[in-house]
C-alpha cells in the first residue's frame, strides 16, 4: 500500500532462507513490475515496415500506445512457401528493431524548414512581386544568391509554413522551367520497392512537369553491369530461401549475417543437410565464421580466383573430359558455340564481331534482321546455320524467339551446336588476348582452330566462343601453344598457381573448390551457388568480378537452377509490380516518355568531378583497339556516348527544349517528325549543342534538386566533397585546383570551376541528415509508420504493407501527400505563367527490350559527328520526341489514372497486353474523379491506398487476369506456351487490405525470369532453361564474348584480370608526409549498426559500438603509422579528409582501412585540420571515375534502360594517407560564422 | 518574527521534510534519485564529488551529534564545554572548508559546462546554491565562535543547543535565539530551509544510503506472495 511503510518492514521481509542463507525469499511488494507491464501494454497493432534500403522487407508489428509508437517487434506470419523448407520467420534485425526511436527523436524534422536568409530573400522580394518573379529577382541578382547557397550545411534553418514554402518550391520550378528548362529540374530517389508510392508520388510529379528522375542502381555501384552484359537483365536473383536449396555455396563479398540479417539463417540451415560452405574474404568477416573454408583473397582481386576456378572446372568437366549435362547446358543455353570472327593484327589475329546470317549468301534465307542473327555450326547437317532465339528473332517476326535447338520452328528443324572444331577445323592460327596484369605481356598468344568461311565481303576466319575461350584460360589442348603445363604452372595466367600470385589464395584452395563447385553441380544438375554482393561489386572493374564468377557457373549449368546460380544481393530490391507500377511513377498514363538520367554520369558531370580526373581512356585501352577514340578522356567517352543516343541527359541541349520545339515550329515544323528534323540539322551544323559538350556554363547548370527517400549528400554521393564545392557552393574540403579536365577533348574547358549551380536544393525527410543539412529548405515526412504504402525484395516472395498505425506527427505529410499538394500549387501558378499547352523535347536513348535495341548493328561505332554516318534519330542519335505538357492540368492528372493506360496497354519487357478491364475496375474500386476538368471520370488515385491498389490491379504479380494476359503475349513472341505458370492463380487479385492482414505471394510473371511455386523456390533464370525464354542479349544465350567495338577495344571481350584502378590522388600535403603515416586502400563496406546512414545516429546504435565514426585498420598498419585503438586519425587524399576514431583490430589484412559506409559527420565529428571543415565522411575522399564500357548503347543488351546500364559510380579502388591526430588538435569548430569564416568557402590555399 | 523562525518554522519544515518525503517517495518512485551528471561530463567529478559529499555528511553528523546528544554525555567522558565547542569549530571549519571547495566546483561545472548545463533544472542549481549559502554562513559562525572561544565563553553554543533540544521536546523556547549573533540565527533559517525543500529536489537521494547491501544475501527471491489456494472439487 505505501513503499515508505513497506520499506519500513524491513526486517520481517524475510520468509525463509535457502542454500545455507546464501539466499533469501522475501515478501517484499512487487507492485513495482507493473511499471515493465505497463512498458508492452498496448492498444493497437498495425502492419508496417521499414522502407529502408537493405533489402530486408520484414514485416513488422507497430504497437500504439496512447496514440503513440511505443514500439515494434517482428511479425510471424508469412504463408508457408514450400514444405520442406525452414520457415521464413521471424525477419527483422537489431537495427529494425529500434526504428521507433527515429518518431519521437532530436533527428525528427518536425516542420518545413528554410534557410533563413533564402527566407529573407524571398519575403523581401515577394512584398511587391508575385511568387515566381520573386524567386527570378534573386536568382538573377549573384549576391543575394550567394549569400545563401554559401552557408548550406551551416545550419540556419527557420521554421517555415507549409503553404508558403510550397509557394516557393513552386515558383522555383516554374521560373526554371520557364527560364532553363524543364530538364535542368532533378529528382533523386533510390529503390522504389522498400516504398513504391512514396517513390512514385516524387517521379509522378517530376515527370508530369518533366523534370529528370535520376537512376541509382547504377550510382551506389549496386548494379552489377556484368548482368546486362551477359544476361540482359538489369538483375535476377534467387530469393534467400533457395540458398537452402543449395548444395555447394560460396560466398564472397556478402557479408550474410550482417547485411542479409533475417535471411542468414537459410545459408547456416543448409549446412545441416550437408551443403559445404566456402567464403572468400579479404577480412575475417562475420560470414567467414560459419564456412567450411575460408580463402582470404587481397582486395579487388576476386576476378583472378574465380578464373583460376574456372580453368580448373574448364579443364576437368569440359576439355579432359566432357560432362554430359555441362555440355547440353552451355551448347544450348550460352553463347559457347556461337561462331566469331577473326581479325587480324600484325602477325597475329584478334577476335572480333560475332559471325550474322547477313554474312552469307542470301542471309540464310533470314529476311528479317539477318544482321541481328548470329550463327552455329550444327553437327547434324554439319552447316552453319541461324538458330532460334537471337535478338534478330525477337523483333519483326513472332515464334522463333526461344531457346530451343532448332533453327526453325517446328521439331524436324533440330540442330546440334558445335562446340569446338578441335580436328575438324581447317587451320590453326595464332590469336592475341588482352591481359593487363602488371609485368605480364598486354597479349596471350594462343593457337585457335578455326574454320574458312565464305562471306559477301570474302573468306574470313571463324571460331567458337568455346575454342577462344579454352584458349584464353591457358588450357592446354595439344595446339602447340605456350599454355599451362599444369595447376602449378604460374607463368601462365589463369592458372590456380598465377591466381595464388595475384590473390594470395593458396592454389591448393583454389583447384579444391574449383573442382568441388564442378563435381557438385555436376552431380546435382547445376545445385553450386555463388552469392556474392557489394564487396566485389565497388570496384571500377566490378564487371570483370562479376563476369568471372558468371563463367564458373554457366561452364556448371548452374544459372536457372534451383539451388544454383547467381545470387548478387547489393541494393538490388525487387519491385515486384513493377509493370503495374511504372505507369503511376512515371506518368504514363498522361505522356510519354519520361525523362529520365543515368545520375553518375549526371553527378559526374554536374559536381565536376570531370575536371579533376587524373585516369585516361588510353590507360585501359587494350593495345589491340581500334582505337577510334585515342586520347579521349572519361568524359569525352561520355559526351560521345550520349550524342551517339547511347545514353541519357539532362540537360539535354544548351537550350531550353521549351524553346528549341518553338524555333522548330517557327522555322514550319509541324509534326514531331518536322521538330527532329529542324532539330538535327541545327544540331549538324552546331547551332544547337548537347549540354553536355559545355556542361560549366551557366545555361546547363542543374538548378532544382528534390531529394527524397534518401540521403545523397551524406551517404551515396561518392566524391562528396565535390558535390559541396561545384554542385552546391558550400564549405568544402577539395584538396586540389582541379586542371586534368583541360585535357577534354568534347567537353568546352572553363579555367575558373563554377560553383553552387543549384538554385534551390529540396529534401524531404524526416530525419536531420547531411542531405537535410545542406539543402535549401526541408519538407517534414511521414515516417514508415506513418503512411501506407507498398514494399516488396527479392529475398522472399511475398508483398506486404506499410501502414499508418499513427497520424505523421508535428507537421508531417506522406510523401503522396507532400508531391499531390505540391502539384496543386505549381497548378495554380502555372495557370499564368505556363499557360495553355505547352510543347516539349525528350531526348531519348534506344532503350534496350525494345526494336531500338537493333540500332547499330556488328557492334561498330558510326559517330555523326565524325563524318562516319548521318544523324538519324533512333539509328545513330537519340530519339527526339516532342510531348505535350499543360501545366496548368498537373494536379489533375497527378490524381487520377490517365487515359493512356485504357488507350494503349500496357508493357514490360517488350511485351503489350490489354488493360481496358482493370481500368473499368479501378473505376469502381477507387471511385472516380469528380473535380472538373481534363481527368474527370477516371480513376481516382487522390488517396495513397487508391495509388497502391491500383498498381496491383494493373501488375501481373498481384492480378492473375494481367499474369495471363502477359504471359500470354510472351507466349506468343517465343512460341510456346508459358501459361501453365500462372493460370492457376488467374482469378486472384491482391489489394491493400488483403496485406494489411498478411503478406501474400506474388504470382508469376514475365516481368521476371524465376517463378512463385510450391515446387520450386525463385531462382533467377529459371524461365530461360526451364521454359526457353531467351535471355534479353544479341545471341538470346548468357554471353561469355561480347564483341561491341568498344568492348572489344578496351579488352573485355572475354573476362579478364584487371587490377585495381590507379587514381593517383595520394599525392598531396607535404606536412603529412613528414611525419608517420600510412597508405591504405579504401574499403567501405555496410555496416553492422546501420542501413547505410539510418540508425547509426540512433541513441540505441551509437551505444553498441563506439559512438560516432570509426576506421579499421591492421596492427600492421596502426604500427607503422603509429596508432592506437580509439586514437583519432585523418583519412586524407585530394578528393579530401575525414576524422574518425580509430580500431585496431586482427580482423583487418595488411594494406586496407575499412571505413563502415555512411557514418555521417552529425554526430561526434570533429574538424579535420588539413581542410579546416567539419571533418568529412566515408566519401569525403572518393570521387568517381566512369567507365566507357557501361555506356554503350543500340546494341541488344547493351542498351539504355533506366537503372539497367551506365556507368557505375564505383569506390573501392581509392587509396588514402592515414595518420594521427592528437588529442589536443581536435578542433570541434564550435565557433560562430564569421564573415572571413563564411569566405572561406575552400580548404586553405585553393583558390579555384 | 522571532517567535516565527524559531518558534514555528522548524516544525513547518519539519512536517514538510517528513511528509513531504513520504508522499514523494510513496507516489513519485521513479523520481526518487539523485540525478547524477556525470554521465554528461567525468572531469574533475572526482575530486570535486568527493570533497563535497565527505564535507557535507561529516558536517551533518558533526550538526547532529554536537545539538543534540545529551549534555549528560559529554560530562560522562569528561570534555568540557569549551572543549566540545573548539572540536566543532575545527572539526567543522575543515568539513566546511573541504564541502566548500567541492561545492563550489560543482557549482563551477553546473554553470559552465554546456552539455551538464543543458541537463541542469532550476531545482539543481537552486539546491546547489542553497546549500553553499548556507555553508558559507556556517563559516561565518565558526569565526564568531572562535571569538567567544577565545574568551573562554562556551555559551553561545549552549544555547543553541538547547534551542535545539527544545524544538525536539516540543516545547520550543524561541527566546533562546533571540540572544545569540544575528549571523547564528540567519544560518539557522538557511538550515531549516533546506528541510522545506528537501522533498522537492534531488536531495531525497539521502535518504536512500544503500545501507541494505552490507550483508545483503547473494540471492534474494521475492515471493509472490500468494497464498495456498483450497480447491473444492
Amino acid at each position: 500500500m505505501s513503499h515508505l511503510l513497506d520499506r519500513l518492514k524491513y526486517f520481517s521481509h524475510t520468509r525463509e532462507t535457502f542454500s545455507n542463507g546464501h539466499g533469501i525469499v522475501t515478501n517484499e511488494d512487487r507492485k513495482w513490475e507493473d511499471s515493465y507491464r505497463n512498458r508492452w501494454r498496448f492498444d493497437k497493432i498495425v502492419r508496417s515496415t521499414h522502407g529502408v534500403n537493405c533489402t530486408g522487407g520484414c514485416s513488422w508489428k507497430i504497437h500504439v500506445k496512447n496514440g503513440m509508437v511505443a514500439f515494434e517487434m517482428q511479425q510471424t506470419d508469412y504463408p508457408e512457401t514450400r514444405p520442406d523448407l525452414p520457415n521464413h520467420e521471424p525477419r527483422g534485425c537489431q537495427r529494425g528493431a529500434s526504428f521507433s526511436w527515429y518518431l519521437y527523436s532530436p533527428h525528427r524534422i518536425k516542420y518545413p524548414m528554410v534557410r533563413g536568409r533564402l527566407l529573407e530573400l524571398y519575403r523581401g522580394e515577394r512584398a511587391n512581386k508575385d511568387p515566381i518573379e520573386a524567386w527570378g529577382a534573386i536568382q538573377t541578382n549573384p549576391e543575394k544568391r550567394a549569400s545563401y547557397t554559401g552557408v548550406r550545411g551551416l545550419g540556419g534553418f527557420v521554421r517555415g509554413n507549409w503553404d508558403e514554402v510550397k509557394e516557393m518550391i513552386a515558383a522555383a520550378n516554374i521560373y526554371t522551367i520557364k527560364t532553363h528548362g524543364p530538364d535542368r529540374i532533378f529528382g533523386f530517389s533510390p529503390i522504389p520497392a522498400m516504398s513504391m508510392l512514396s517513390y512514385a508520388a516524387g517521379s509522378r510529379y517530376l515527370s508530369l512537369i518533366g523534370a529528370a528522375c535520376g537512376s541509382f542502381y547504377d550510382w551506389y555501384c549496386d548494379l552489377p553491369v556484368a548482368s546486362p552484359q551477359v544476361w540482359g537483365e538489369q538483375t535476377d536473383v534467387p530469393e534467400s530461401a533457395d540458398w537452402y536449396n543449395s548444395t555447394y555455396l560460396i560466398v564472397c563479398g556478402a557479408n550474410l549475417p550482417m547485411t542479409r540479417t533475417p535471411d542468414a539463417h537459410f545459408a547456416i540451415e543448409t549446412r545441416y543437410k550437408g551443403t559445404k560452405v566456402v567464403s572468400m574474404a579479404p577480412d575475417y568477416a562475420e560470414y567467414v565464421k560459419f564456412a567450411d573454408l575460408w580463402m582470404p583473397v587481397k582486395q579487388g582481386t576476386d576476378a583472378a580466383a574465380f578464373m583460376a576456378m574456372g580453368h580448373v572446372a574448364l579443364k576437368e568437366f569440359h576439355v579432359e573430359k566432357e560432362d554430359p549435362y555441362f555440355s547440353e547446358y552451355v551448347r544450348k543455353y550460352t553463347d559457347m558455340p556461337i561462331q566469331v570472327t577473326l581479325r587480324k593484327h600484325g602477325d597475329h589475329y584478334v577476335s572480333d564481331r560475332c559471325l550474322r546470317a547477313s554474312d552469307f549468301d542470301k542471309s540464310l534465307g533470314e529476311k528479317n534482321n539477318p544482321e541481328w542473327k548470329t550463327i552455329v555450326f550444327d553437327e547434324k547437317t554439319k552447316k552453319f546455320v541461324a538458330p532460334n532465339g537471337s535478338i534478330g528473332f525477337r523483333w519483326g517476326e513472332d515464334g522463333r524467339w526461344n531457346l530451343l535447338p532448332r533453327n526453325g520452328k517446328a521439331a524436324k528443324d533440330e540442330i546440334l551446336a558445335e562446340l569446338t572444331c578441335v580436328g575438324r577445323s581447317d587451320d590453326v592460327v595464332s590469336v592475341g588476348f588482352p591481359h593487363f596484369t602488371p609485368g605480364e605481356d598486354d597479349l596471350l598468344f594462343r593457337n585457335i582452330p578455326v574454320r574458312k568461311v565464305k562471306t559477301v565481303d570474302g573468306e574470313v576466319l571463324v571460331t567458337s566462343v568455346y575454342d577462344l575461350m579454352v584458349a584464353q584460360y591457358g588450357i592446354d589442348r595439344g595446339l602447340g601453344d605456350k599454355t599451362a603445363t599444369g595447376y602449378d604452372d604460374a607463368s601462365v595466367a589463369y592458372t590456380p598457381a598465377w591466381a595464388e600470385k595475384v590473390t594470395g589464395v593458396k592454389q591448393a584452395d583454389l583447384i579444391l573448390t574449383g573442382r568441388e563447385f564442378a563435381d557438385n553441380a555436376s552431380k546435382t544438375k547445376g545445385k553450386s551457388m555463388i552469392i556474392l554482393g557489394a564487396a566485389i561489386n565497388h570496384w571500377y572493374h566490378n564487371d570483370m568480378n562479376y563476369r568471372g564468377i558468371m563463367n564458373l557457373l554457366h561452364m556448371c549449368g548452374c544459372v536457372g537452377q534451383s539451388g544454383g546460380g547467381w545470387a548478387h544481393y547489393v541494393g538490388q530490391e525487387k519491385l515486384r509490380p513493377q509493370a503495374g507500377w511504372a505507369p503511376i511513377a512515371f506518368a504514363l498514363d498522361w505522356m510519354r516518355p519520361p525523362r529520365h538520367m543515368a545520375s553518375t554520369t549526371y553527378w559526374y558531370f554536374h559536381t565536376d568531378q570531370w575536371r579533376y580526373e587524373r585516369v585516361t581512356g588510353d590507360s585501359l585501352l587494350a593495345t589491340t583497339a581500334k582505337g577510334k577514340y585515342k586520347g579521349y578522356t572519361m568524359a569525352d567517352y561520355n559526351v560521345v556516348a550520349q550524342r551517339l543516343g547511347w545514353m541519357p541527359s539532362a540537360p539535354h541541349f544548351n537550350q531550353n527544349p521549351i524553346n528549341v520545339v518553338k524555333d522548330a515550329e517557327a522555322a514550319g515544323a509541324t509534326d514531331e517528325a518536322g521538330v527532329a528534323k529542324h532539330m538535327i540539322e541545327r544540331l549538324k551544323s552546331g547551332d544547337l549543342a548537347f549540354a553536355y559538350e559545355d556542361i560549366d556554363a551557366p545555361e546547363n547548370h542543374p538548378r532544382n534538386l528534390f531529394v527524397w527517400r534518401s540521403n545523397l549528400i551524406g551517404c551515396s554521393a561518392k566524391g562528396h566533397e565535390y558535390f559541396l564545392k561545384h554542385l552546391l557552393g558550400a564549405q568544402n574540403g577539395v584538396m586540389t585546383e582541379g586542371v586534368e579536365g583541360a585535357a577534354c577533348k568534347e567537353v568546352k574547358w572553363h579555367e575558373k570551376a563554377p560553383t553552387g549551380k543549384l538554385d534551390l536544393m529540396v529534401d524531404i525527410n524526416f530525419r536531420m541528415n547531411s542531405t537535410g543539412a545542406h539543402s535549401d529548405i526541408i519538407l517534414p515526412t511521414a515516417t514508415w509508420y506513418e503512411k501506407n504504402d507498398l514494399n516488396t525484395t527479392d529475398m522472399h516472395p511475398f508483398i506486404h504493407p506499410l501502414s499508418e498505425a499513427v497520424d505523421p506527427a508535428w507537421e508531417a505529410k506522406s510523401d503522396w501527400n507532400i508531391f499531390k499538394e505540391l502539384a496543386e500549387t505549381f497548378s495554380k501558378l502555372s495557370e499564368t505563367h505556363l499557360p495553355g499547352v505547352t510543347k516539349d523535347v525528350v531526348a531519348l536513348p534506344m532503350q534496350h527490350d525494345s526494336a531500338q535495341a537493333m540500332a547499330q548493328p556488328f557492334g561498330h561505332v558510326h559517330d555523326w559527328k565524325k563524318g562516319d554516318c548521318e544523324p538519324i534519330q533512333g539509328k545513330t542519335l537519340p530519339l527526339l520526341k516532342v510531348v505535350e505538357r499543360t501545366y496548368a492540368d498537373t494536379y489533375k492528372k497527378f490524381i487520377a489514372l490517365g487515359p493512356m493506360l485504357e488507350k494503349l496497354g500496357n508493357t514490360i519487357k517488350g511485351i503489350e497486353w490489354d488493360t481496358k478491364d482493370e481500368y473499368e475496375a479501378l473505376k469502381l474500386h477507387n471511385g472516380t474523379i469528380k473535380l472538373e476538368g481534363v481527368s474527370k471520370g477516371m480513376p481516382s488515385l487522390e488517396d495513397v491506398v487508391h495509388a497502391c491498389d491500383a498498381v496491383m490491379r494493373l501488375a501481373p504479380e498481384t492480378n492473375g487476369e494481367v499474369a495471363h494476359k502477359a504471359w500470354k503475349a510472351q507466349g506468343k513472341k517465343t512460341g510456346i506456351d508459358h501459361n501453365h505458370l500462372c493460370d492457376a492463380r488467374r482469378d486472384e487479385v491482391i489489394t491493400f487490405k488483403d496485406i494489411q492482414v498478411q503478406p501474400r505471394k506474388i504470382i508469376t510473371a514475365p516481368t521476371w525470369s524465376g517463378i512463385e511455386s510450391h515446387h520450386v523456390s525463385y531462382n533467377a533464370g529459371y524461365t530461360n532453361i526451364h521454359e526457353h525464354i531467351p535471355f534479353r542479349t544479341l545471341t538470346g544465350r548468357a554471353h561469355f564474348y561480347m564483341d561491341h567495338e568498344w568492348m572489344l577495344d578496351f579488352g573485355e571481350g572475354f573476362c579478364v584480370y584487371r587490377p585495381g584502378l590507379d587514381m593517383m590522388n595520394t599525392n598531396v600535403v607535404q606536412a603529412i608526409k613528414n611525419k608517420k603515416h600510412v597508405k591504405l586502400n579504401w574499403i567501405t563496406p555496410h555496416s553492422k549498426w546501420g542501413i547505410h546512414s539510418t540508425y547509426q545516429d540512433t541513441a540505441r546504435m551509437l551505444t553498441l559500438f563506439r559512438g560516432g565514426p570509426y576506421i579499421w585498420v591492421s596492427e600492421t598498419d596502426a604500427k607503422t603509422a603509429g596508432l592506437e585503438d580509439n586514437d583519432w586519425i585523418e583519412a586524407i587524399n585530394e578528393n579530401g579528409a575525414t576524422m574518425a576514431r580509430c580500431i585496431v583490430s586482427q580482423r583487418i589484412p595488411e594494406g586496407m582501412a575499412m571505413m563502415y559506409h555512411a557514418q555521417e559527420k552529425n554526430v561526434n565529428v570533429p574538424g579535420s585540420n588539413s581542410t579546416g571543415k567539419r571533418g568529412g565522411i566515408l566519401n569525403s575522399v572518393t570521387r568517381v571515375v566512369v567507365k566507357p564500357t557501361h555506356m554503350i548503347g543500340g546494341y541488344a543488351q547493351f542498351s539504355y534502360g533506366f537503372n539497367y546500364y551506365g556507368p557505375v559510380g564505383s569506390n573501392r579502388d581509392e587509396f588514402v594517407i592515414i595518420h594521427k591526430i592528437e588529442d589536443k588538435d581536435i578542433d570541434w569548430l564550435e565557433r560562430p560564422l564569421t564573415p572571413e569564416r563564411e569566405k572561406q568557402l575552400n580548404p586553405p590555399g585553393i583558390n579555384n | 518574527m522571532n517567535d516565527f523562525f524559531f518558534g514555528v518554522y522548524p516544525y513547518i519544515a519539519l512536517s514538510v521534510f517528513f511528509v513531504g518525503s513520504w508522499i514523494r517517495y510513496d507516489r513519485e518512485q521513479y523520481t526518487w534519485k539523485a540525478d547524477s551528471s556525470q554521465l554528461m561530463s567525468g572531469k574533475d567529478m572526482v575530486l570535486a564529488s568527493n570533497l563535497f559529499h565527505i564535507g557535507i555528511i561529516g558536517i551533518f553528523c558533526g550538526h547532529f551529534i554536537g545539538l543534540l546528544m545529551p549534555h549528560a554525555f559529554w560530562e560522562a567522558i569528561a570534555l568540557s564545554s569549551l572543549g566540545k565547542q573548539y572540536i566543532a569549530m575545527i572539526g567543522g571549519g575543515i568539513l566546511g572548508i573541504t564541502c566548500m571547495i567541492g561545492g563550489v566546483m560543482l557549482m563551477n561545472r553546473r554553470l559552465t559546462n554546456p552539455r551538464v548545463r543543458a541537463v541542469s533544472r532550476t531545482s539543481d542549481i537552486f539546491i546547489l546554491g542553497l546549500l553553499l549559502v548556507t555553508l558559507a554562513f556556517g563559516l561565518m559562525t565558526t569565526l564568531v565562535s572562535a571569538g567567544h572561544a577565545a574568551e573562554g565563553d562556551a555559551e553561545v553554543m549552549m544555547t543553541l543547543a538547547a534551542w535545539a533540544k527544545s524544538i525536539v521536546l516540543l516545547s520550543p523556547q524561541p527566546e533562546l535565539v533571540a540572544s545569540v549573533e544575528l549571523v547564528f540565527a540567519i544560518h539557522l533559517v538557511f538550515g531549516m530551509t533546506i528541510f522545506v525543500v528537501f522533498p522537492f529536489t534531488r536531495l531525497v537521494h539521502v535518504w536512500s544510503f544503500p545501507f541494505t547491501y552490507v550483508g545483503r544475501a547473494y540471492q534474494i527471491v521475492r515471493s509472490k506472495r500468494r497464498k495456498p489456494v483450497d480447491v473444492d472439487i
